[in-house]
């Protein structure tokens, strides 16, 4: 793992915005959790701040600075790390939040623009796959991506080769100076791709596999008290839960993973409650904070939210109810096309995407395909499995 | 997203005239308003080419009779409390999120509270929202009606009752239970214990989850119940104000967009079947205007805060909420074309209640009848 000393920072960070510096703490404190692209992006930004001539540097913040001296900010000590539920509300609350929220932004678009030549890029690679069995969309999926990139025809439906292709990917040899965390990832609702990859070394999340992990977060969750400090207690103390013994080998192995995967689980988005949630924001999560290469959405169907059972969605929905569990085939095409059209649209937010990254969005029981991001055509006619795999793993390796 | 168009818009009130009552005006002290805000609902799933479909009695049964701001901005904090706490005072408020704290400025209850003192049944507030404790409005009785379900279910589902099964029978005696032994303690906030005790109001409770429980369509969800105990609420107490906050959509936050629409399109229908329901009341038709008013949009798609799970960002997306007006309040059906603030329905639903809502910074909508 790379080692950073923060205290190298400490000048710096004293000259930050204040809102700036418990976020960045934070960040330093966890070091250890951040994952190889973080760690980079991080000390890259710090670097060319540290480095900024002070006349310019002041320039860069002044506007920060200035609505933040009007805005009623909470007393946090110089070595506060994080901030608590209440200061997030406190800050999200001000008049000035939105011009807060502006020029955050606007400092950040400037650094990252600054540094954007110093990080290295790769070619990467999306595929999100709806699960068979949904109903036939009753008008074509994903309308506002088709416009930007193409349906091919596969020679089968994409499950009969997904197998394949999705170990092929997890086996591949990862470009010169990619760790294996920044290789291949699978988050998925079921458990039918994690066996596959995970011998390759690849990451893969299961939210079936994470049922007993999720039920301990639901049951503490639903012990918070309608007020703050309980709600930041009850998150503390999910910080500091030691979660390996709910955990399987391939995830203890690899802290990084285990903290990313609390933190998922504690940042909201329905992780918790809907497994195409947890994928969903799992994985733009995924591609915001660890980059890999090769990222796998496997989503999936939902049950069907029975009655009454669905007012308290953190409690257990089986328990006490006596209607039947059922499959939500209709309410899952919905949920999965518009979340798969989310992980699209995040990694076009980020740098590390953007201008590289080829998407397939497939569904394992159709033979197309829409492929995003092309950048030379796939061979004519329906297209077969190894044919798809070749060009994916070409893809990859193209420096 | 393409808003629906002002050809549509002008078609859609084409024979609202027609439709138009012409009741003479109330007396201002008779006058009575529901003000019913919604979550979160984006113009794209809503008033938009492609939203319509969600939202067919507001678009085809409602707008033709409305006096309709499809360009209604919220400027404020775009959360739930500071929403509603700045549409009912009529300035922007940035309190508490979780309803820990009072709004700054006094709402309409409270200028109804003080115009007519002495009529504890004046103010009511039925919600889904549990963060609209009695806080929003000292004084006025407040009913977490979804909050007494959810609490009778984790009852029943956690073992905590001698009743076993979430069966309709068993959940309705739970939520007697509840009402009966714990209702402070869920939050319903009424200013005084002999208020909750008068057999009226009580038996006005006890209706309403017998209606929910036995009730026509098997209704389920806490906007259905919250639906119910408003209409027990106008239908035997006939409140000068009742704020009724519908929370279906609020399961966006977990992201289940399929449920997030059905929502949307439950609020659609339960807000017809209000207005369907203070029609066919000789007491109320006359003198009670509805308002309705989504509380914001939610964010973008490709918005960093995860597009429509929140409402966060300062978009146009986010901001952009709209409100129609129904009832004698409506001088004429109409379409605003103009952008208005939330925090000016407060004082033209004020001046149309005869209040004077000296502290408001909204100004006063015209279009509003005197």
């Amino acid at each position: 793992m790379t080692s950073m000393a923060p205290p190298a920072y400490k000048e710096l960070i004293e000259r930050l915005p204040r809102t700036f510096v418990p976020a960045l703490n934070d960040q330093f404190r966890q070091w250890d959790a951040l994952f190889p692209a973080e760690q980079r992006l991080l000390k890259a930004q710090l670097d060319w701040l540290d480095h900024l001539p002070p006349e310019q540097f002041k320039q860069l913040f002044a506007p920060l600075q200035d609505v933040e001296s009007r805005m009623d900010l909470p007393r946090w000590k110089p070595g506060a790390a994080g901030l608590s539920i209440q200061d997030t509300g406190i800050i999200a609350r001000s008049s000035y939040y939105p011009q807060w929220r502006a020029e955050v932004e606007k400092v950040f678009g400037r650094v990252d623009e600054a540094i954007a030549g110093s990080l290295t890029r790769q070619p990467m690679l999306i595929v999100c796959i709806l699960p068979a069995g949904l109903p036939p969309a009753i008008e074509p999926l994903w309308p506002q991506l088709a416009g930007q990139g193409m349906w091919v025809q596969l020679a089968a439906p994409f499950g009969k080769m997904e197998h394949d292709f999705v170990s092929s990917l997890a086996r591949r040899k990862l470009p010169a100076g990619i760790e294996a965390e920044e290789g291949t990832w699978v988050i998925e609702c079921r458990s039918q791709l994690s066996p596959l990859v995970e011998p390759a070394g690849a990451v893969a999340l299961s939210w079936n596999a994470l049922e007993e992990l999720r039920r301990e977060f639901l049951s503490r969750l639903n012990n918070i008290r309608r007020d703050l400090q309980s709600a930041d207690q009850i998150t503390e103390e999910l910080r500091r839960l030691d979660l390996r013994r709910y955990l399987g080998p391939a995830i203890n192995q690899r802290p990084r993973v285990r903290e990313f995967l609390r933190a998922v689980l504690l940042s909201g988005n329905g992780s918790l409650v809907f497994n195409n949630s947890f994928v969903q924001w799992g994985t733009s999560e995924a591609l915001r904070r660890a980059q890999p290469q090769a990222m796998i959405a496997g989503f999936g169907i939902r049950q069907k939210l029975k009655p009454f059972s669905s007012v308290v969605l953190f409690e257990d929905q089986h328990a006490g109810n006596p209607v039947p569990d059922q499959d939500d085939p209709a309410g899952s095409l919905i949920d999965g096309a518009m979340l798969a059209q989310y992980v699209y649209l995040s990694a076009q937010g980020l740098s590390a995407y953007q201008g590289r990254c080829l998407t397939m969005m497939a569904i394992e029981d159709s033979d197309r395909l829409l492929l995003l991001g092309a950048q030379r055509p796939l061979p004519s006619g329906p297209v077969q499995a190894e044919q798809l795999k070749d060009y994916a793993l070409t893809w990859l390796s193209h420096e | 997203m393409q808003f629906i168009t002002r050809r549509a818009l002008f078609q859609a009130l084409a024979g609202a005239l027609a439709h138009r009552l012409s009741a003479g005006p109330a007396s201002t002290a008779s006058r009575r308003l529901v003000l019913v805000t919604i979550g979160g609902i984006r113009r794209q799933e809503s008033f938009s080419k492609q939203g319509l479909v969600n939202i067919p009695h507001f678009y085809s049964d409602l707008l033709p009779q409305s006096l309709f701001f499809p360009y209604t901005v919220n400027e404020g904090v775009t959360s739930h409390f500071n929403s509603i706490a700045s549409i009912l005072t009529g300035v922007w408020q940035h309190v508490d999120d979780w309803g820990s704290q009072k709004p700054a400025q006094p709402t309409l209850f409270n200028y109804i509270q003080k115009l007519r003192p002495g009529h504890p049944n004046d103010c009511w507030v039925v919600t889904s929202n549990k963060q609209l404790t009695a806080n929003i409005s000292p004084g006025v009785n407040v009913i977490l009606a979804k909050q007494l379900l959810i609490e009778a279910v984790e009852r029943i589902i956690n073992g905590q009752t001698t009743r076993k099964k979430l069966e309709r029978d068993q959940l309705l005696q739970e939520m007697t239970a509840v009402l009966e032994t714990d209702y402070e303690r869920i939050g319903w906030g009424v200013p005084a214990r002999s208020n909750f005790q008068d057999p009226a109001i009580k038996q006005t409770f006890i209706d309403a989850l017998g209606n929910f429980i036995h009730g026509p369509g098997a209704p389920v969800s806490g906007d259905e119940l919250t639906f119910l105990v408003g209409c027990e609420v106008l239908r035997r107490l006939q409140p000068a104000m009742l704020m009724m906050n519908f929370s279906d959509v609020e399961v966006a936050h977990s992201g289940a967009y399929s449920l997030h629409v059905g929502g949307i399109r439950r609020s659609d229908i339960l807000c017809h079947r209000l207005w369907q329901f203070l029609q066919a009341s000789p007491e109320l038709k006359d003198n009670t205007t509805l308002l309705i008013m989504n509380e914001f949009g939610r964010d973008p798609d490709g918005s960093s805060t995860n597009g429509f799970f929140n409402h966060r960002t300062n978009t146009e997306t986010c901001r952009m909420a709209w409100s129609m007006v129904l009832g004698p309040a409506v001088r004429k059906p109409e379409v605003v074309e103009r952008v208005v603030r939330q925090i000016d329905f407060a004082p033209s639903a004020g001046s149309w209640l005869g209040l004077e809502v000296e502290q408001a910074a909204g100004q006063r909508l015209p279009e509003f009848a005197g």
